[in-house]
């Protein structure tokens, strides 16, 4: 039935709403109604699409979500993108679009912008209720997470296990990578979103089928990770695509070898003097001596006095480029013989 | 008795919610001539009667009952050529508690039907009550029946492939209409779809005091509607079943039935125990209860998920009894 028939053609039947009409209150009695007799998403969604007289669509990749309502009420999922014409609304403040009313080539109304609006409200309750909040990354089901990252899985099952995961593989431009935590399984994140707090090693950002080379990456980067600490001090989060050429060490130390000779040499001044091992990252990782002394808190002829120490327990010099190249492969290669 | 009523689909509520200020619950005699002056039913009645061009739609004027004026019989059949011979007969008798509405009220429904069925629908329009009391309705849905038997072939339709079907009281009035063609041995329906059919005069079930003031079509509602119909004999002993088929004591040698009603209503009870009682005649009934259903849900929200099922379980018995 036609979004421009009048309200009062319509009177006493439940169909799409004439934006004239004042339809605002209806709409807000009606999702009202749903809320409180808690309706289930696909009635919602339907009351959406009725109300509007549009078909409407609710994605919610996070808690793998996706529901498609026609206006005669039909459920039809879809499975292209949406479009950015569309009137869409988040279902939390300031977050990504989740519900659309698929109307284009006309202004969004104000009855559209209540409809969506009410709907949205009503959505997030529902999904606060049956699902929980939703989850940092969609990647949270370990057997999933394992099939999708295995390259010994077939492709079809990877591709079912990543659409499980609530990834888009039908939209070529999607990209994903891996995560090697320190503590945890693998998981897996749409290229844009937020980093998990903790120790991790971050895969660069791939098509779903290359997940299984950017796990292999992230774990390496995980090995170029420390605890952030005076007594391991070093980065927590390291990304593969940022290590570069440097990522080769990885493959000639191997963990819980022998430590080469400079390796040894900074264990034993960190076992003799207090300190010396932050002192000896700071300026590893600074870009002059007045940053690494500012990163340590002291003053700069108190490094400097540092400095000679060092130099005097290591054997080779720290204030000229060759030496601080040499300084960070001993710190670098001290990471990768961990056990 | 316990008076809760049960509660209504969630869907249903909230449509209910938005027309509300349309359809109230009750109706009394006096509001009869408001109601028709108003939206109210009328607009059950379907805007594109072809259906963009599936169907050839005419007006005919046919003989009445004897001694009463002509009746006037709403033909749509399908535009395109049929392809296997004389198409089956959808006789529609539209709703409206007896005093409202007229041969497009709900003839959608018939419409959809008959575009998946390739079938002609044929509406009757009858006198109303109380102008018109029992049994000016029912004889006039039975000279159309009778005349759209005698005429298929003009309709290019097949007389022995006709099937009777109404919501409400065109529920009522086609269930009456198969006792009468019974009894008078006119023309014989091969089904009967009563749609939450109004059946009974007394108003005196369960479920009618359960849903007083509720929904769509309550017991003052209904009252009215059959003190319109029946007068002061209303409830009283002398009842005919051509007018209240529940007061029928004979059920058997009827066409197979299907019947529908939601358990948030007025009529859940009779229907129900109508649906039973052909079953203990020795007859062939399905009987569809819809759980939280008010009084004709599928047609004032079509969109929701129960009133899907409900059209979706009226095709799948038709189709099974045409056998399309």
């Amino acid at each position: 039935m036609s979004h421009h028939v009048r309200m009062k053609e319509l009177a006493g039947r439940l169909t799409a709403l004439d934006p004239d009409a004042g339809a605002a209150v209806q709409v807000i009695s009606y999702f009202d109604r749903l809320a409180d007799t808690r309706a289930g998403l696909e009635a919602l969604v339907r009351g959406a699409a009725v109300l509007a007289g549009c078909p409407a669509r609710l994605v919610d990749a996070g808690r793998r979500v996706r529901v498609r309502v026609e206006p005669d009420g039909t459920r039809r999922d879809a499975e292209g993108p949406p479009d950015a014409d569309w009137p869409c609304a988040a279902l939390e403040p300031g977050g990504v679009p989740a519900l659309w009313l698929e109307r284009t080539g006309s202004e969004p109304s104000v009855v559209d912008a209540v409809i969506l609006e009410r709907a949205a409200g009503a959505i997030r309750l529902v999904l606060d209720r049956t699902r929980g909040r939703a989850p940092s990354s969609p990647a949270d089901d370990p057997a999933l997470v394992e099939a999708l990252l295995d390259v010994t899985t077939p492709e079809p099952a990877r591709l079912h296990a990543a659409r499980g995961l609530g990834i888009d593989t039908a939209d070529p431009a999607v990209r994903v990578r891996a995560l090697a935590p320190s503590d945890g399984r693998p998981r897996v994140l749409p290229a844009g979103a937020e980093l998990p707090a903790g120790r991790l090693g971050v895969g660069p950002a791939v098509a779903v089928l290359d997940l299984p080379g950017s796990l292999a990456a992230a774990r390496t980067a995980l090995r170029f990770t420390a605890e952030g600490t005076a007594q391991d001090p070093g980065p927590r989060v390291v990304h593969a695509d940022e290590l570069g050429g440097i990522a080769l060490l990885a493959d000639l130390v191997a963990p819980g070898a022998e430590p080469p000779p400079d390796v040894r040499a900074v264990e034993a001044a960190a076992a003799a003097v207090p300190g010396m091992l932050a002192t000896l990252h700071a300026v590893a990782a600074t870009a002059s001596q007045r940053a690494a002394a500012a990163e340590i808190n002291v003053h700069h002829s108190t490094l400097q006095d540092r400095l000679t120490q060092a130099e005097h327990l290591l054997g080779w010099p720290l204030r000229t480029p060759q030496g601080r190249l040499r300084l960070q492969l001993a710190l670098t290669m001290r990471h990768l013989a961990r056990p | 008795m316990n008076q809760v009523p049960p509660p209504f689909d969630p869907e249903l509520a909230a449509a209910l919610e938005v027309i509300k200020d349309m359809i109230s619950p009750g109706l009394t005699m006096d509001e009869i001539d408001l109601m028709r002056q108003g939206p109210g039913i009328e607009m059950l009645a379907r805007l594109d009667l072809t259906a963009e061009g599936f169907f050839e739609v005419e007006e005919r004027v046919v003989p009445g009952p004897e001694n009463a004026p002509e009746i006037s019989l709403l033909v749509c059949r399908p535009a395109a050529q049929a392809t296997g011979g004389p198409r089956p007969v959808i006789y529609h008798v539209h709703g409206g508690g007896m005093i409202l509405g007229d041969n497009r009220v709900g003839v959608d429904v018939p419409l959809a039907w008959a575009k998946e069925l390739d079938a002609v629908v044929v509406s009757v329009e009858y006198r109303l009550a109380p102008e018109h009391p029992h049994p000016a309705p029912i004889e006039d849905v039975y000279a159309g029946l009778v005349w759209t038997a005698e005429h298929a072939g003009e309709l290019g339709a097949d007389p022995e492939r006709i099937v009777i079907a109404g919501a409400s009281a065109g529920g009522g009035l086609s269930a009456a209409l198969a006792l009468l063609t019974r009894d008078r041995k006119g023309p014989r329906p091969i089904g009967q779809v009563l749609m939450c059919p109004m059946l009974d005069d007394r108003n005196e079930t369960p479920s009618s005091h359960q849903m007083a003031g509720l929904g769509v079509w309550d017991r003052t509602a209904n009252e009215t509607g059959w003190t319109a119909l029946l007068g002061d004999s209303r409830g009283g002993p002398d009842v005919s079943p051509y007018a209240a088929p529940a007061r029928a004591e004979d059920l058997t040698g009827l066409p197979p039935a299907f019947l529908d009603v939601g358990s948030a209503e007025t009529f859940r009870d009779e229907v129900v125990a109508y649906a039973s009682r052909i079953w203990q005649a020795g007859g062939v009934a399905e009987l569809h209860v819809w759980p939280g259903g008010f009084h004709g849900f599928d047609g004032f929200a079509p969109q929701a998920a129960l009133s899907q099922a409900a059209r979706s379980a009226q095709l799948t018995w038709l189709r099974r009894l045409i056998g399309s």
